[in-house]
């Protein structure tokens, strides 16, 4: 990465300290005003995070050290066990609902010759959407006398709850969301698939393969690394979710939209605890570190 | 048969009747996406011109009975938008200009000025690309309010040039870039600070407005955040005000209700539709690198 920085410039070890000072002295001053705002604002709150996760945070009379109370009251919280099954429950829906379109549409899309551009503004268009124009317009949707169940009443079908039927409210969920985001990874897929040589498909053909296999052994392969890229980072993304859990139904029905996530939310803006809120943060951190050494280790090997 | 005019069909699949199927499959694939994506905003905008009794008829009829245009005007004086709208302006602007100076600033420094341990330094910054943001989103609050910044523009602002996933676009911006127009510049007797300024951020203008347009849709999209920091109606940005006041509100008319969505939507789609050419790049640029 640093390879054109690093190709130019006259070796770095030369000279007394003095000089040094005097020569990397003044481009060191750039750096100072992100370094500050970097340990501001992101260091400090990560370190403070495990600190409060040892300590009753309260702001009139003060910190105090509690030990590791917090963490007992996380694992003696029976419905923690619930959230993180919900967690599980949303991340499962989220693969199996969504992680799919995007594929599909980037290899349908790209076969499209005339007038690409707009199926792709038109994919991406929820993107841009505020989020909460969509929950006010997914929640009229989603209505007992919405569309989607008159349409369902049309086709001769009994209703759905989509929001108060636990059985289907977080699938709902997971299906605005699909419909708001996939446009985003459907398009890094899109480029990556049109990035293919068409010399591949001919040669196949030529060979004899069909449409389907040239799918299955030439452009799939071709996104192999991308796909576990980005599976990784939906796995991330959706195991902290709580935004539209807590827009649409505030973890309701019957907790049957509670997260993890909404969880922490709740501890700290609900029931203004914040050392036990910390202390789910620090648990999640530790799982979730995991992931992201694997991420780190596959977008390497994307980048050649 | 060109190449450059074949994807993974030919033109000879077309004439295949076992390819004919699939094709169609696609095409009907395509044609239920492009419907499924407008139907809603379709919608929404259609929604906000119609009467009470049109937009609570079941089934519902996708166009206006008769347009009512005064939704809109009723919509207007439900709450107060344009400062709303000017909030979300302000965290808009303050962000950029920070992400810009701090951001950029340092980006520069580690990809054109040859700086002994460059490379520890670029890893103090990436690795907090690792950290979940929800794992620190409540420290994060608690910090803001011990650094005494609640309800204050610069609790926007200051964390913005916090970002390594931006830092991370300038910096490989940046490193596209030929060091011989820098190195003359020093030979003339340019400063680093000229170098910066007149040379390197001019050069950065398409990546500075793919990362305006992404700091503009968080301003203009964030609401759960704002409505943690900011108190006080006058406050707000946009989407915190229209969450808090038109979506949890109750007894708000159904049709106002869509006109107010509608007048917030449109700002963003606007910019999306002229500025498309940067946001898709920065797509590219972002997506492989997380």
């Amino acid at each position: 990465m640093n390879n054109a920085a690093a190709s130019a410039g006259p070796p770095e070890n030369t000279g007394s300290m003095l000089s040094r000072i005097k020569k990397y002295g003044p481009g060191y001053l750039f750096l100072v005003p992100a370094v500050v705002l970097f340990v501001l604002f992101l260091w400090l709150p990560i370190v403070k995070g495990i600190l409060f996760s040892f300590e009753n945070v309260d702001f009139v009379k003060g910190n105090s050290f509690v030990g590791l109370d917090n963490y007992r009251t996380v694992f003696q919280d029976d419905t923690i066990g619930e959230s993180i099954k919900n967690t599980l429950y949303y991340m499962f829906l989220c693969l199996v609902i969504g992680f799919w379109v995007p594929i599909l549409f980037a290899v349908a899309i790209s076969e499209i010759r005339r007038f690409q551009g707009v199926f792709r503004v038109m994919a991406y268009l929820p993107n841009v959407i505020p989020i909460v124009v969509l929950y006010g317009l997914w929640r009229w949707i989603y209505d007992p006398v919405g569309p989607i169940n008159a349409a369902l009443q049309w086709l001769g079908l009994d209703p759905v709850m989509f929001m108060t039927d636990p059985r289907w409210s977080m699938a709902s969920l997971v299906i605005m969301e699909t419909w708001q985001s996939f446009g985003s990874a459907m398009l890094i897929y899109l480029a990556a698939v049109l990035s293919i040589p068409k010399d591949w498909y001919e040669a196949a053909e030529i060979d004899g393969a069909g449409v389907w296999a040239r799918i299955r052994h030439i452009t799939l392969p071709s996104i192999k690394g991308l796909i576990g890229l980005l599976l990784i980072m939906q796995l991330i993304a959706t195991s902290q979710g709580y935004q539209s859990q807590l827009a649409m139904l505030d973890g309701g029905p019957v907790n049957a939209t509670m997260t993890y996530g909404l969880k922490i939310v709740k501890y700290a803006f609900t029931s203004q605890n914040y050392g036990v809120a910390s202390a789910m943060g620090v648990l999640m951190f530790i799982v979730l570190g995991v992931l992201a050494v694997i991420q780190f280790r596959l977008s390497n090997r994307e980048d050649g | 048969m060109k190449l450059a005019e074949r994807g993974i069909l030919s033109s000879h699949d077309y004439h295949r009747h076992s390819t004919r199927a699939l094709i169609a499959v696609m095409t009907l694939a395509i044609a239920a996406m492009s419907f499924s994506m407008l139907y809603p905003i379709a919608v929404t905008f259609l929604n906000s011109f119609k009467s009470v009794v049109d937009v609570n008829s079941f089934p519902p009829k996708l166009l206006p009975r008769e347009w009512i245009w005064s939704n809109f005007r009723e919509g207007w004086n439900f709450l107060k938008l344009p400062i709303f709208m000017r909030n979300s302006f302000y965290i808009f602007a303050g962000s950029l200009v920070v992400t810009v100076l701090a951001v950029g600033g340092a980006a520069f420094a580690l990809s054109k000025l040859n700086l002994p341990y460059r490379k520890a330094i670029f890893f103090f910054f990436l690795m907090t690309l690792f950290i979940p943001p929800s794992t620190y989103i409540v420290p994060n609050f608690v910090n803001l309010k011990d650094l005494g910044l609640m309800n204050s523009y610069f609790a926007f602002w200051l964390p913005a040039g916090a970002s390594a996933f931006n830092m991370l676009l300038l910096k490989s911006f940046f490193d596209g870039i030929n060091n011989e127009i820098f190195e003359a510049s020093r030979i003339d007797g340019a400063s680093n600070w000229y170098g910066f300024t007149r040379i390197a951020l001019p050069l950065a203008l398409p990546i500075i407005s793919t990362l305006a347009i992404f700091l503009f849709s968080s301003a203009w999209n964030d609401w759960f955040w704002p409505s943690l920091v900011m108190h006080g109606d006058n406050h707000y940005p946009v989407s915190t005000a229209i969450y808090k006041q038109v979506i949890a509100a109750r007894g708000l008319k159904l049709n106002v209700k869509f006109a107010i969505l509608t007048m917030v939507a449109i700002p963003p789609m606007i910019i999306f539709l002229v500025f498309q050419r940067f946001i898709m790049r920065g797509l590219h640029l972002g997506g492989v690198k997380g």
